[in-house]
């Protein structure tokens, strides 16, 4: 599902973000990639996501090399994937059911369809009674739980998390490392990017110690 | 504008009528009146009375027969009237004929001069219409640029998110054209006003006439590209990623 080969990428001489990072991980892996501040977490998600090119290397998702892919044609990686930033990301302007439902709007659901699942991907966070508020009404860990819905409610084949749990509380980062679970559980490959060792202890089963760049070790329990 | 034909004294009748029909049958004139010599003589001295002593000193009346053409203005083109003009100077009973070719070609001249600046103008005001646009779509898009990357995250194709910004950037441009035709509109009902006799003759060469429909709807249309042109522009540069 995810092929990463020889992957480099510097930003500025002389340093490497992301130094010979090789993995690969199938459908319905669920990853954690670990590391301190700096290590690259966020670049190798970027990568992934084709949100930047690495300088060298190449990335194979779902059987095709994403570097060869247009900029014009980004869409269709993007379609598969579903991605959860570290500050969310919502539209602040717009009500929850429209923020979720942008993800089908832009596939040309049609409008019924639309209503029913954004409504279950908001049962699924428990959201289903904040539909029509505006993200700036939320919590901070509503929000988070927002930016969830928005990524799975496509059913993508990959989800990306970039620190979905960084700033929550404890007993909230739990719940919704427990929402990524039940959403692998479905068949998505789930690539999960935190620092939280609680966390990888308790859900981990596959993981990338990231260190300044290169891939330390690559566990599975 | 009038040319006039002065004719030979005794010009016999045949002649005469020879040359009213040539006259008339030029397709360039637009109405014509014949004067003959007592007439001419009347008028003189109905412009100066003063001189009526000096006339009758004279034995013979001193003014020829003449004819008055009113041109078409459609026929202002100077080679068509020159050779109109040369036509009547080797007709039979014409002594002369009276038309300033040299200045109507200088006024003419002078009105494709005018042409040419302003077409320049129009390029360089399309320019800036062009720039200005896309500065204005490009600060709109910066306002959004967190939308329009979270568009690109969920899938959005570059057409479903460029499709906003280019109807903004066409109603922009055709409220910048129709708002310029209705400023033309008022210049053109309010300048001849504004110089009321001042023009004088050129009144007879300058046509101030307003745009037809057609130009008109090719100018919006032509509006609505250059908004569309500016947007697409102003957006590429945000699509990459």
């Amino acid at each position: 599902m995810i092929e990463l080969y020889h992957i480099w990428k510097q930003y500025q001489k002389p340093n490497w973000a992301l130094n010979d990072i090789t993995f690969k991980a199938q459908k319905g892996d669920f990853y954690f990639v670990t590391g301190p501040s700096g290590s690259g977490k966020t670049t190798l998600l970027n990568i992934i996501s084709r949100g930047i090119l690495p300088t060298q290397g190449q990335i194979i998702i779902d059987g095709k090399n994403i570097q060869r892919i247009p900029d014009h044609k980004i869409y269709q990686i993007r379609r598969i994937m579903g991605i959860v930033f570290q500050d969310f990301r919502l539209l602040f302007h717009k009500k929850v059911f429209n923020n979720v439902a942008l993800v089908l709007e832009v596939l040309g659901t049609p409008k019924k369809e639309i209503k029913r699942r954004v409504y279950n991907a908001l049962k699924m966070v428990n959201l289903q009674d904040k539909m029509y508020s505006y993200p700036a009404h939320l919590s901070y860990g509503e929000q988070q739980r927002v930016a969830i819905a928005r990524a799975v409610v496509n059913n993508p084949k990959i989800i990306l998390a970039d620190e979905p749990t960084g700033n929550l509380d404890p007993e909230l980062a739990f719940e919704i490392m427990s929402l990524f679970n039940e959403i692998n559980k479905q068949g998505s490959t789930v690539i999960i990017c935190t620092h939280d060792r609680e966390l990888i202890r308790h859900f981990g089963n596959k993981i990338l110690f990231l260190y300044k760049g290169k891939l330390l070790r690559e566990e599975f329990f | 504008m009038i040319i006039v034909l002065f004719l030979e004294k005794e010009t016999p009748e045949p002649t005469l009528n020879a040359l009213k029909e040539k006259v008339q049958n030029s397709g360039l004139v637009k109405d014509f009146q014949y004067t003959d010599a007592a007439l001419a003589r009347e008028k003189f001295l109905n412009s100066f009375p003063e001189l009526r002593g000096v006339l009758d000193n004279l034995e013979t009346n001193p003014f020829p027969p003449s004819i008055e053409a009113t041109l078409e203005k459609q026929a202002m083109n100077t080679d068509t009237v020159a050779s109109f003009i040369a036509d009547l100077k080797n007709s039979d009973g014409v002594e002369d004929v009276q038309f300033n070719l040299e200045w109507v070609e200088k006024i003419q001249s002078f009105g494709r001069l005018a042409r040419a600046i302003g077409f320049f103008l129009g390029g360089i005001l399309s320019l800036a219409s062009f720039f200005i646009i896309s500065n204005v779509i490009k600060l709109n898009v910066m306002a959004r640029q967190n939308e329009i990357v979270i568009l690109r995250s969920v899938g959005a194709t570059n057409t479903y998110i460029r499709i906003p910004f280019l109807l903004e950037g066409m109603i922009l441009g055709m409220l910048g054209s129709g708002l310029s035709l209705l400023l033309l509109f008022l210049l053109i009902q309010l300048f001849p006003v504004y110089l009321g006799q001042a023009l004088g003759a050129l009144n007879e060469l300058i046509n101030f006439r307003y745009l037809s429909l057609g130009q008109c709807m090719w100018l919006t249309c032509g509006g609505a590209a250059i908004g569309a042109l500016g947007s697409f522009s102003s957006l590429s540069q945000f699509l990459k990623t």
